[in-house]
């Protein structure tokens, strides 16, 4: 199985590898050099003119990147103003006859952190195909991140205790469970673990361990990276036992998460259990919303007439065995069918 | 014997939004038209299931020669669809302020139903470099670039342009120049030939915002951006046409609203037809989790969906699962919470003058178990000063009657007669006064029902007078004090008609924007009466009041 990455090259990077070739997730796919600070660079006092005219002797455009000793401007005298070092030219001010240029930096890598061949070279993106799976979920926060997927939790409710994160963790991605706290994130980010695939999260958590992390990186206190997903949904929400019985068969695989995107990538891997809307009697359900939420159970059958919920909504229903025993009625737009992990 | 064929004349309304599709089926019945059935689905769900729940729904009351072939009547039916673009169009913008020529840019664009997914300005802290990183990264379809007066050569708004020039690579999406009209040669000759398209100024000056021709401009590119097709299909389009043709129609000055999963359009109809619409790319529900301290906000704002937290839970699940249904009390009082709070962040932009008709669509406000619920959504998001008839498009058929041609939309309105609306009733609200003072005194006068005492309304009070759909009532309104309708007062007594509906006649003094105690025990006492006093049942000749 395989899936295609695309990688986004910034407006000046220049690829550095070829369609057919194979690449790791710290491979360089492509560099380039930012604009730093704009400087000003007199153009029309050297050539003589007056501000407005020296506008006319300019032989670039805004936006083009200048090596180092490229000519600026030109008069018919061959008086020319050329860049000292590489550079973006931005533009010109007439008021003052000077040209606005932003020196380029040091090379910058482009890495694309994933495992994969090259399959196509396009102006903007690199496209790669990755030998594995891909695994999306509803939310994420976080930087791209690779490392060795460890399953932390023993069933596919439990939530992801600080106490669970040791040493064995550090440079791994800790599969977790229904719910990690700001502590947990917290500890996770100090003992190096890579990433954090999760269940669900509080959202409020989510979102203070993201200022906390902000806060640490505004002073200069956070070094690498670190990527949190969420595959069912926000507040304490479990594991679909299906999804959780794929993680638990690949421990060990290598896999590449991207945080913000919700994205993660398990290479040499089987598919994930599909999953399915509008599920059938029979089938195998995930519920999405409270008071259900990360539930699994099973289809018993779909109610022939429209329903009114608790919430007074009306709509389809559908009757569940959840595996906690109780059999309810839930809003068939709330479940999807999930397949059970049968192995490889 | 010969067997007389049973013809069946029907059209199917199609509404396929992001996340729910919606459909009617209008059939000729004793010679009139009317909606015969209606259905709501996610739709990822598909078109045969909904196509299956529409045949369910008329089997049971269709000639029992047609039931066999309904769904082929379907199929095969004439159909009028609208859809939601099927992703958005995403902009980046770069102007001199972002109080003058950055606020008018992203108005216009916001306007115009595009995604700012970046936003720079001179005054934004960033330094150059940053800006450029910014920019380059940027992935967009279109660039807007705003900045100087007219007659004005702004160095700053000739940056702005560089700044794009340098950031853009060639063929990278339309540029719009949106600045000073005496650098819009030089700032076109920035960009490859045929890229860049200079417009109006939205600020000519400092005193004066016309964001009208580059809203328009934005507008046209959008739908060539997100749609190859017709694009009056698309339901950004639609909608407003068919609340123009509405107002026109009717004569009243209508202002409609259509709240989506992902965005919400919001068009404003005058009598002679002229439309204003405005999209909001992110004013949907899905939006709600995207807004800074929102969940506080439709906490305080609900009373009865639980903790911060929790709400913040469920607004992050109305973004990533739009298509799923609010299952217990409280998270359908957080997700009405939430379709105010959008509702008012779309009604921002005050409406001059009083409204005659608030239409509300889209599955959160039309799809609400309770009419009062959706009366109450319309009322404590957009606050229609005034006296204003309520109503949904319940059956979702504004979009796709819209996307019919211009000389058939009023027909197809006048078809469907009573069945194209479901009035809620009309309300009077008010604003000013002290609280605990009377606001003001409405006498109602019902024909055929008993005489009522005078209403007297306390600033802070909501109070129901029943009025069910198809009556009508004479109203006088006495304001005291600072009160006010919105409009200026020429004499003490206002008087007015209102019409019936599912709540009635709804006085509403609970100020412009609503006052809430601080306390959160007395908050959610204010805000339980005031629910209540919407929800229950009218009794005949009682009124309600919290």
């Amino acid at each position: 199985m395989s899936v295609i990455h695309r990688v986004n090259i910034p407006v000046g990077g220049r690829p550095t590898v070829g369609v057919g070739h194979a690449v790791e997730p710290s491979d360089v796919l492509a560099e380039r050099r930012s604009p730093g600070d704009g400087v000003d660079l007199p153009v029309a006092l050297p050539l003589r003119r007056s501000a407005r005219d020296g506008a006319a002797c300019l032989v670039v455009q805004a936006g083009d990147l200048l090596d180092a000793g490229a000519v600026i401007a030109q008069d018919e005298r061959g008086r020319q103003v050329r860049a000292a070092q590489a550079c973006m030219f931005l533009g010109y001010d007439d008021a003052d006859g000077s040209a606005m240029i932003a020196p380029l930096g040091p090379s910058e890598p482009v890495l694309g952190h994933v495992r994969g061949e090259v399959v196509g070279i396009e102006p903007d993106a690199i496209e790669l195909r990755v030998a594995g799976a891909l695994v999306t979920g509803v939310g994420g926060s976080g930087n791209a991140v690779h490392g060795e997927l460890r399953v932390a939790v023993h069933e596919p409710g439990d939530e992801l205790r600080a106490s669970a994160i040791d040493i064995g963790a550090t440079g791994r991605i800790v599969v977790g469970g229904s719910r990690a706290s700001a502590e947990t994130l917290t500890r996770a980010r100090a003992m190096g673990v890579a990433g954090i695939v999760l269940g669900g999260i509080l959202d409020k958590e989510l979102r203070d361990f993201e200022a906390t992390q902000q806060r640490r990186r505004e002073i200069g206190g956070v070094r690498g990276d670190f990527a949190v997903i969420l595959l069912e949904g926000y507040g304490k929400v479990g594991f679909d036992p299906g999804l959780f019985g794929w993680f638990r068969a690949h421990e060990g695989r290598m896999a590449s998460l991207f945080g913000a995107d919700a994205r993660l990538y398990v290479y040499d891997a089987v598919p994930p259990p599909a999953r399915r809307v509008l599920p059938r009697p029979g089938d195998r359900v995930v519920a999405h919303r409270r008071p259900h939420a990360g539930q699994g159970g099973e289809l018993v059958r779909v109610l022939d007439r429209l329903h009114a919920f608790g919430s007074g909504v009306v709509g389809r229903a559908a009757l569940v065995r959840f595996e906690n025993g109780q059999t309810t009625v839930v809003p068939l737009a709330n479940l999807e069918a999930t397949q059970p992990f049968t192995g490889e | 014997m010969s067997v007389t064929p049973v013809r069946a004349e029907m059209a199917l309304l199609l509404d396929v939004g992001s996340a729910w599709a919606k459909a009617g089926v209008i059939g000729r019945v004793r010679g009139r038209w009317r909606l015969v059935a209606h259905a709501a689905q996610p739709t990822a769900w598909g078109a045969t299931v909904l196509r299956e729940a529409l045949v369910d729904q008329l089997a049971a009351s269709a000639d029992a020669r047609l039931v066999d072939r309904l769904d082929q009547l379907i199929a095969n039916a004439n159909r009028l669809e609208c859809h939601t673009a099927r992703r958005p169009a995403r902009v980046a913008i770069v102007a001199v302020s972002r109080e003058l020529s950055g606020s008018a840019a992203r108005r216009a664009a916001e306007a115009a139903g595009w995604q700012i997914v970046e936003m720079v300005t001179f005054d934004d802290g960033r330094t150059l470099a940053e800006r450029l990183g910014t920019l380059q990264a940027a992935e967009v379809d279109a660039w807007l670039i705003a900045g100087g007066f007219d007659g004005a050569r702004s160095p700053r708004a000739m940056e702005a342009a560089a700044l794009v020039a340098s950031s853009r690579r060639a063929g990278g999406g339309p540029v719009i120049w949106a600045g000073s009209s005496v650098l819009a040669d030089e700032v076109i000759r920035l960009f490859e030939p045929g890229s860049a398209i200079s417009v109006a100024n939205p600020r000519p000056d400092a005193r004066r915002e016309e964001p009208a021709a580059l809203r328009d401009h934005l507008a046209r590119l959008l739908r060539e951006v997100v749609s190859a097709e017709d694009d009056t299909h698309l339901s950004t389009v639609a909608f407003p046409r068919a609340v123009g043709a509405l107002a026109s129609a009717t004569g009243l000055r209508i202002l409609g609203v259509d709240l989506g999963a992902g965005s919400a359009t919001r068009a404003l109809a005058e009598p002679d037809g002229r439309v204003a619409s405005r999209v909001h790319a992110r004013g949907g529900m899905a939006g709600v989790a995207l807004t800074p301290g929102a969940a506080a906000r439709v906490a305080r704002l609900a009373g009865d969906a639980g903790e911060e937290a929790t709400v913040a839970d469920l607004l992050q699940t109305l973004r990533a699962r739009p298509s799923t249904l609010p299952h217990t009390p409280e998270e359908l009082s957080a997700t009405q919470a939430a379709a105010r709070l959008q509702l008012a962040v779309i009604a921002e932009e005050s409406v001059a003058g009083s409204l005659d008709l608030l239409v509300g669509a889209g599955r959160a406000i039309a799809g609400a178990p309770h009419p009062s619920q959706a009366a109450r959504m319309l009322l404590d998001g957009v606050r229609p000063l005034g006296v204003t008839q309520l109503a949904i498009d319940a059956a979702a058929v504004l979009g796709p009657l819209g996307s019919l041609p211009d000389e058939e939309i009023r027909e197809g309105l006048s078809l469907l007669g009573d069945d194209l609306l479901v009035p809620l009733g009309t309300a009077v609200v008010c604003r000013g006064g002290e609280p605990g003072r009377v606001a003001m005194r409405v006498t109602v006068h019902r024909p055929g029902w008993p005489a009522l005492a005078p209403i007297e309304l306390r600033s802070g009070q909501l109070q129901v007078v029943p009025l069910p759909r198809g009556q009508e009532a004479e109203i006088t309104i006495e304001l005291f004090g600072s009160v006010s309708l919105g409009a200026p007062r020429r004499s003490p007594r206002i008087r007015a008609s209102a019409t019936g509906g599912s709540v009635g006649l709804i006085l509403d003094a609970r100020g412009v924007p609503i006052g809430l105690p601080k306390r959160g025990d007395d908050r959610r006492e204010v805000l339980a009466g005031w629910r209540d006093t919407l929800r229950r049942e009218p009794a005949i000749g009682a009124e309600r009041v919290a």
